[in-house]
């Protein structure tokens, strides 16, 4: 908390007046990084679900001539903490004192919502309320008082779709005249006055007495930490000791008193704002969400975005590839080897580990098209809402193999990235539990990079190749669930509570929007990656460390996996990032280097091989550097072992017909 | 007292009356006494409970009216015979409030404990339930936990029990808290329920803590339901009926 300080105020001392604090606050998916985006002008990922934003992001905005800082933050329900990813979010408002707070609230979810401003305007700050998707709940059937909600808690009400942008401009103009709001709620007399007590024998240095002087009182298991280090040892003992004399001059349960008058303080406002009219619009969507969490409708569903996806990106990727290469490859090269007489500078720039054929072409002409088809599809199922009813679908699977629910979240998150994947297995409370996810994440699962690049590979073998390769890496990866389960110690039960968001109707911009950044992502972050791999494979290659790195692994790869010996590169270049790998193995299944049960066994060895380098770092974040390290190695053992047995299997039942 | 005990107690009078075969607007002003009041009367009148000759000098049922006083009476002396028979207390002042205030159920359970009694401790007949014509031996509890609604039916929740102060906290910031009506949805693979608007999909282990109100089942349809609506249930008509031929 310290260091904070000094370096605010350092900043005060070198450019004048230090930048007002905007923290935006909401419960999951209720559009804060929409807000952030849209205030600040950056770019974070949005997506119709919770748990997108995982950590917190900062910029900058202009309101009136004056510059803010803002902070997105994850979800948070109320300040009352019950996970870790929420103690983050406390532990910045308490520490960094924001100036404003933005409450993003889904306007179909108002009710929801109101506990956490009950809680927000216990802490006095200014605030402002954004409420979010305003349009849909017209839709619905449902009207909000926007203007006799701002009148009831005395802060400025903002009604926006924040999607379409609008309603940017009022906020801005509400936050350059925000305010603190009136006091939410009054509690039972005899409870006020122990939080009196309590607020009394708070040091200076303690931020929202009242809010921390509740929190005490309630016995909030993490507050204990913030006092220590704010006000000593000493002084929190007798705070304890304080806060357990008011508990026990209290007939009865404090939380439940303290509940009561809160739910009845929103029960009061939900009436006083909330109109609902007939509901019957919506109707399409519910119901479409209702068939695909349905155990029988759900499948074919998922199987149809399953199908789908995969066509768009064999056939259409493809053509863009063709398009590419035809227009942009082959003239270089032709070009390039022309004016370069043969030799050293040649081969490094267009040989066979070019930096211009085997780095920039890989990924602009091979993965760059094949992304792009891919991201659409996937920003279209995030935008609708889709993904989080896979958990419905999922969910009594996973019980069986030792995972209970919390799990489930991260584990669909880990299609899209198992890094953030990885790093949202911090609400799990249980070590076993966290473990096991974390392994899985890391384990069998494609992230959608990898996902759209195998169905780009397995492509040129047909569909039956994509059946074969994912039916095999969803068994290894539901048998090491087993197996986990058996081996680790702790049989610690978590819970799964998961709210669904409602399906909406897609928009166009919104989605190209995010795919447009995720490839620039993409394009910025990988591409000087691939050059410097393949120059770096290009160096190697010319010591003749690869060929003896080859030489020493071709027992492994050619007898036992049955592959070509140059799958070895690709593996090299999986470690810098898999779709380097994916790219290469993508040429060599286009050139026919590589026959049918080849290219299957190839996509599982790759899929499963070293986790790349961000997801190793989340690893060891959450797990610790030597359980994460031992992990992966583990992880590396285990995918060459599979991908053999599986090599054999697929030779001895059918591989007559192919070989 | 308030509107729905002075209508009770008028229709309770108009039943002891066609037990006694008498019809007289004037007799039962004579029992009634100061709680009297023709307003009330009127009122049951507009709502077809009752029905005035036209001089306004006879009084009569009608059959909806009936219906309706056949389970106050039901009530009421059920409790009599509870209060008498277990408790062996004084069952006339505390049987006289239990009338206003019990679900059709947790009646139909008494009857099922005490074994169908067919008379009143003063010996006056009881009106038979559904529980008597079908002499069931099991009672039901009003409250079952939210697994053992059917899908598409609709309930209050009455209580939670939770493990933790946690995962208290998390349902009830979902709205899921005592009071608040929920839709079971889905079961399989996994329990989703729709709780003030929203879809909130949780395992077997939570739903099966979270405890409803079992729905007054023959008070589904129609008029009944909401005037048998006791104290804190919503008067809302139709949020607590059964979703109909949904079974998803």
């Amino acid at each position: 908390m310290s260091s904070k300080k000094t370096e605010s105020e350092r900043k005060k001392g070198s450019g004048g007046a230090a930048a007002r604090k905007i923290a935006i606050l909401g419960l999951p998916n209720t559009g804060k990084s929409q807000i952030f985006n849209n205030l600040t002008g950056e770019y974070t990922l949005v997506a119709n679900y919770p748990l997108t934003t995982v950590e917190m992001k900062r910029g900058v905005c202009r309101i009136e001539g004056e510059s803010y800082e803002v902070i997105d933050t994850p979800g948070l329900h109320c300040l009352y903490i019950h996970s870790e990813e929420e103690l983050i979010v406390r532990e910045m408002i308490f520490s960094e004192k924001p100036d404003i707070i933005i409450q993003c609230i889904d306007a179909n979810q108002l009710k929801q919502s109101l506990a956490l401003t009950a809680d927000l305007l216990e802490t006095d700050i200014a605030m402002v309320i954004s409420l979010n998707s305003i349009d849909e709940t017209a839709k619905r059937g449902v009207r909000i008082d926007s203007e006799g909600l701002s009148r009831l808690l005395g802060v400025e009400v903002v009604e926006s779709a924040a999607v379409n942008n609008s309603g940017i401009k009022e906020l801005k103009s509400a936050i350059a005249k925000a305010g603190s709001g009136k006091p939410a709620v009054e509690y039972d007399e005899i409870i006020e006055s122990g939080v009196a007590a309590i607020e009394s024998e708070l040091g200076e240095d303690v931020s929202f007495k009242r809010k921390a002087a509740i929190l005490l009182l309630l016995e909030d298991p993490f507050l204990g930490d913030y006092l220590t280090e704010v006000c000593g040892r000493e002084k929190v003992a007798r705070l304890r000791q304080r806060v357990s004399e008011v508990r026990r001059g209290f007939r009865g349960n404090i939380g439940q008193a303290v509940n009561k008058r809160r739910n009845q303080w929103i029960e009061d406002l939900a009436e006083k704002t909330i109109r609902r009219q007939t509901k019957d619009a919506g109707e399409f969507s519910e119901s479409f969400g209702r068939l695909s969490r349905h155990p029988v409708f759900g499948l074919p569903i998922l199987a149809f975005f399953l199908v789908t996806t995969f066509f768009l990106v064999v056939y259409a990727a493809g053509f863009i590839e063709s398009v590419l290469g035809g227009i942009l490859v082959e003239p270089t090269v032709e070009f390039v080897r022309g004016h370069l007489p043969s030799g050293f500078w040649n081969e490094f720039i267009v040989g066979h580990y070019g930096i211009l054929t085997m780095g920039l072409f890989n990924a602009i002409v091979t993965v760059l098209p094949i992304l792009s088809v891919f991201f659409v599809m996937y920003g279209f199922l995030e935008d609708i809402g889709y993904i989080p009813n896979l958990c419905v679908l999922v969910g009594r699977f996973f019980e069986r193999i030792g995972l209970t629910g919390k799990a489930i979240m991260p584990l669909v998150l880990a299609f899209g990235c198992k890094t953030m994947a990885t790093l949202v297995t911090k609400g799990l409370r249980s070590r076993k539990e966290k473990f096991i996810t974390i392994y899985l994440i890391a384990f069998a699962i494609p992230c959608s990079a990898q996902l759209a690049i195998d169905m780009g590979i397995l492509g040129k073998a047909g569909f039956t190749a994509f059946l074969i390769a994912y039916g095999t890496l969803g068994v290894v990866e539901i048998c090491a669930g087993f197996v986990l389960n058996k081996v680790i110690k702790g049989d610690e039960k978590s819970d799964f509570i998961q709210e669904l968001p409602a399906i909406r109707v897609p928009n166009a911009k919104a989605i190209l929007v995010k795919t447009y950044y995720r490839l620039y992502w993409f394009l910025k972050e990988a591409v000087p990656i691939f050059i410097i791999a393949a120059a770096a494979l290009f160096f190697v290659d010319r010591t003749g460390l690869l060929d003896l790195t080859k030489h020493v692994l071709e027992p492994v790869v050619v007898g036992w996996l049955g592959l070509p010996i140059d799958i070895v590169d690709a593996l090299i270049l999986s470690l810098a990032r898999h779709e380097a790998a994916a790219a290469l193995l993508l040429n060599m299944a286009d050139s026919g280097a590589m026959n049918f049960v080849q290219v299957i066994v190839a996509v599982v060895i790759t899929t499963m091989f070293v986790p790349c380098f961000a997801n190793i770092v989340a690893m060891c974040k959450e797990l610790g550097v030597k359980t994460g390290i031992a992990m992966a190695l583990t992880i590396n053992i285990s995918s060459f072992i599979l991908a053999g047995i599986l090599n054999w299997i697929l030779i001895f039942t059918i591989g007559r017909w192919f070989l | 007292m308030n509107k729905k005990r002075e209508r009770d107690e008028h229709l309770e009078h108009l039943w002891y009356m066609k037990e006694e075969g008498k019809d007289s607007v004037a007799g039962l002003q004579e029992v009634m006494k100061e709680d009297y009041d023709f307003d009330i009367i009127e009122e049951l009148e507009s709502e077809e409970l009752v029905e005035l000759s036209e001089e306004k000098d006879k009084i009569e049922l009608t059959k909806s009216g009936e219906d309706y006083s056949r389970q106050l009476i039901r009530a009421h002396r059920l409790a009599e015979r509870l209060l008498h028979d277990v408790l062996g207390g004084d069952f006339e002042s505390g049987a006289c409030e239990f009338e206003h205030t019990v679900t059709p159920e947790l009646v139909d359970s008494i009857c099922i404990l005490l074994g169908h009694p067919r008379a009143c401790p003063h010996g006056l007949e009881i009106p038979q339930g559904q529980c008597c014509r079908k002499s069931s031996r099991t009672a039901q509890s009003s409250v079952i936990p939210l697994v053992e609604l059917k899908v598409g039916q609709a309930a209050r929740v009455a209580y939670i029990n939770c493990q933790s102060d946690q995962q208290l906290h998390k349902i009830d910031g979902l709205c899921l808290r005592p009071g608040a009506v929920v839709t079971l949805h889905q079961r399989y693979p996994s329990y989703v329920v729709e709780c003030e608007n929203s879809n909130i999909a949780m395992d077997e282990q939570i739903a099966s803590n979270i405890c409803v109100w079992r729905e007054p089942e023959h008070f589904q349809a129609g008029e009944e339901e909401s005037r048998f609506e006791t104290g804190g249930r919503d008067n809302r008509r139709g949020r607590f009926r059964h979703r109909k031929g949904k079974r998803s």
